[in-house]
């Protein structure tokens, strides 16, 4: 009985050290987004912005996904796993705030987060910055798993990963004919859940593309530049097959007589379908298909 | 159009890279011509053994052949190379026989001998032995004494008559699989030894039954 105590009792340490983690992970937050000093430290009101509400706790789920990331090895020491879970989870939520902030330095080029949450409460803005938020927390979670406990190895794949997540963002023009900074002055709805479906679908994509065996860094970043090749070839096939099975007509219909916001959302619902199923059926192309090797039978 | 030709660019820098960079192009030789054979071989004397004969790939195949370096004063080392269909279908027949040899002079031969043709009759690794039937065998010297087991002979012993024959054969440049058709493909003791190849040879039968039983057993029911 003892025995159980003592263990419910480390489980319950733990759990307070995460929590006074996350207290670091507020103050830390401030760094990035000094203007939102008032908006950490005053009492929350969820129902009162809930723009703000989505992009505040957008970054609080994420947190907590680069968290369940980590490890307790109580048996190394409590001590010794503590300060262990304590570096890695300074390093995690540094590199995550750091991506959101060059990520949304990215998206949003042309667009504040005064202006849109705190003022126009656009709800575009804010189921993007959400999905990015979640977005970039599974992709350096990945990263932090492949990177098994090297800092060195960690910065060169984190650098990597968001260089390739910065320039797949570029390419939404290409896949829809939906204009981003228009509807997002607009406030349209229908933007939001297209570009959530490209961001959850390059997500995918990276994961898929960061999966594999990790034995020396320069063959697996090669492998990574190959299958984000692959994933480029892939793609397009996938895309034109839903699109003829299905007899998808990508262009409006102009006997309807629509309002421009359901059409907008209509495409908004299409785009990110599509985009997602394609990107998870090519992720099953690039990442797991095993061709074994020649030597056990040879 | 374009999207058709941005796509097939995309495709060639994918294959050039997959083939320049990919790992698994890397650290294996390929070969397709018997020439090409003498660059991976070091020392002298020495012999190369064709030992296995594999495919892999659905639709586009890639031919792989294994060799067993057997040297004079050193244990034997194997490699494996990449070759070209052509190149494999021109020497399946030679499996299990010697099909390189440098003497100790630096000289090299590609006739498809019996293996370690380079030393029978080579005083310098054994001696002929007259034996019951009123044939002359050959025996290794003690020191020499793994070099058959190396060469995959099994209960072979080299005669006298096979060494002429081998010394004119090797002259024309002739292939010979042995007095009574030992080595090679159809070669008996070749079948006996390299009974891995034979059986990837053997087209598989899959019983419906079986397998579906197999499947429901492993996946739903274990």
């Amino acid at each position: 009985m003892n025995e159980i105590f003592d263990k419910l009792l480390i489980r319950i340490l733990f759990t307070i050290f995460i929590c006074v983690a996350l207290l670091l992970y507020k103050y830390a937050h401030l760094i990035f987004y000094p203007s939102s000093k008032k908006q950490v430290f005053r009492r929350i009101y969820p129902s009162e912005n809930y723009v703000d509400t989505m992009h505040f706790f957008s970054r609080l789920i994420g947190v907590s996904i680069i968290f369940s990331s980590l490890e307790f090895n109580e048996y190394i020491g409590i001590s010794i796993s503590a300060f262990h879970f304590f570096v890695w989870s300074i390093i995690g939520f540094t590199f995550y705030l750091v991506s959101i902030y060059i990520m949304e330095n990215i998206i949003f080029s042309n667009f504040e987060y005064k202006d849109e949450v705190l003022q126009k409460k656009n709800p575009a803005y804010g189921i993007i910055s959400f999905v990015n938020a979640i977005c970039l927390a599974f992709i350096i979670k990945a990263v932090f798993k492949e990177s098994e406990n090297s800092i060195v190895i960690l910065v060169i794949l984190w650098l990597f990963s968001l260089v390739l997540y910065g320039i797949s963002t570029k390419f939404f023009k290409y896949i829809c004919t939906i204009h981003f900074d228009s509807l997002m002055i607009q406030k349209n709805i229908g933007l939001g859940l297209a570009y959530s479906g490209f961001l959850f679908g390059n997500m995918v994509l990276l994961r898929s593309v960061f999966s594999h065996e990790h034995l020396q860094i320069q063959s697996y970043l090669i492998l990574v530049v190959l299958k984000t090749l692959l994933v480029i070839l892939i793609m397009p096939l996938f895309r034109a097959g839903i699109h003829y099975v299905f007899k998808i007509e990508a262009k409006e219909n102009q006997e309807l007589d629509q309002d421009e916001s359901t059409k907008h959302l209509g495409q908004g619902i299409y785009i990110a379908s599509v985009y997602l199923t394609t990107a998870l059926l090519t992720s099953i192309i690039v990442s797991q298909i095993h061709f074994g090797t020649i030597y056990p039978f040879f | 159009m374009n999207k058709f030709i941005g796509y097939g660019i995309l495709l060639l820098i994918y294959l050039g890279l997959s083939k320049s960079l990919s790992p698994s192009e890397l650290g294996i030789s390929y070969i397709n011509s018997k020439e090409s054979l003498s660059k991976l071989i070091n020392g002298a004397p020495s012999t190369v053994i064709l030992t296995d004969i594999h495919s892999i790939g659905f639709l586009i195949k890639t031919y792989y052949h294994k060799y067993k370096v057997v040297h004079g004063f050193q244990s034997y080392e194997e490699i494996i190379v990449r070759t070209s269909k052509q190149y494999s279908d021109s020497i399946k027949d030679y499996l299990g026989m010697s099909i390189f040899r440098r003497y100790p002079d630096g000289r090299e031969t590609y006739t498809p001998l019996p293996p370690g043709s380079i030393f029978i009759g080579n005083l310098s690794f054994g001696k002929w032995l007259r034996h019951n039937s009123g044939d002359k065998i050959w025996r290794f010297f003690r020191v020499y004494r793994q070099i058959p087991t190396f060469l995959g002979w099994l209960d072979f012993q080299p005669t006298k008559e096979l060494h002429d024959m081998i010394l004119i054969y090797e002259k024309e440049n002739k292939p010979l699989h042995g007095l009574n058709n030992e080595f090679g493909l159809l070669g008996s003791i070749t079948k006996k030894k390299y009974t891995p190849y034979y059986e990837r040879q053997k087209p598989q039968q899959i019983e419906i039954d079986r397998f579906l039983k197999n499947y429901l057993k492993e996946n739903f029911i274990k």
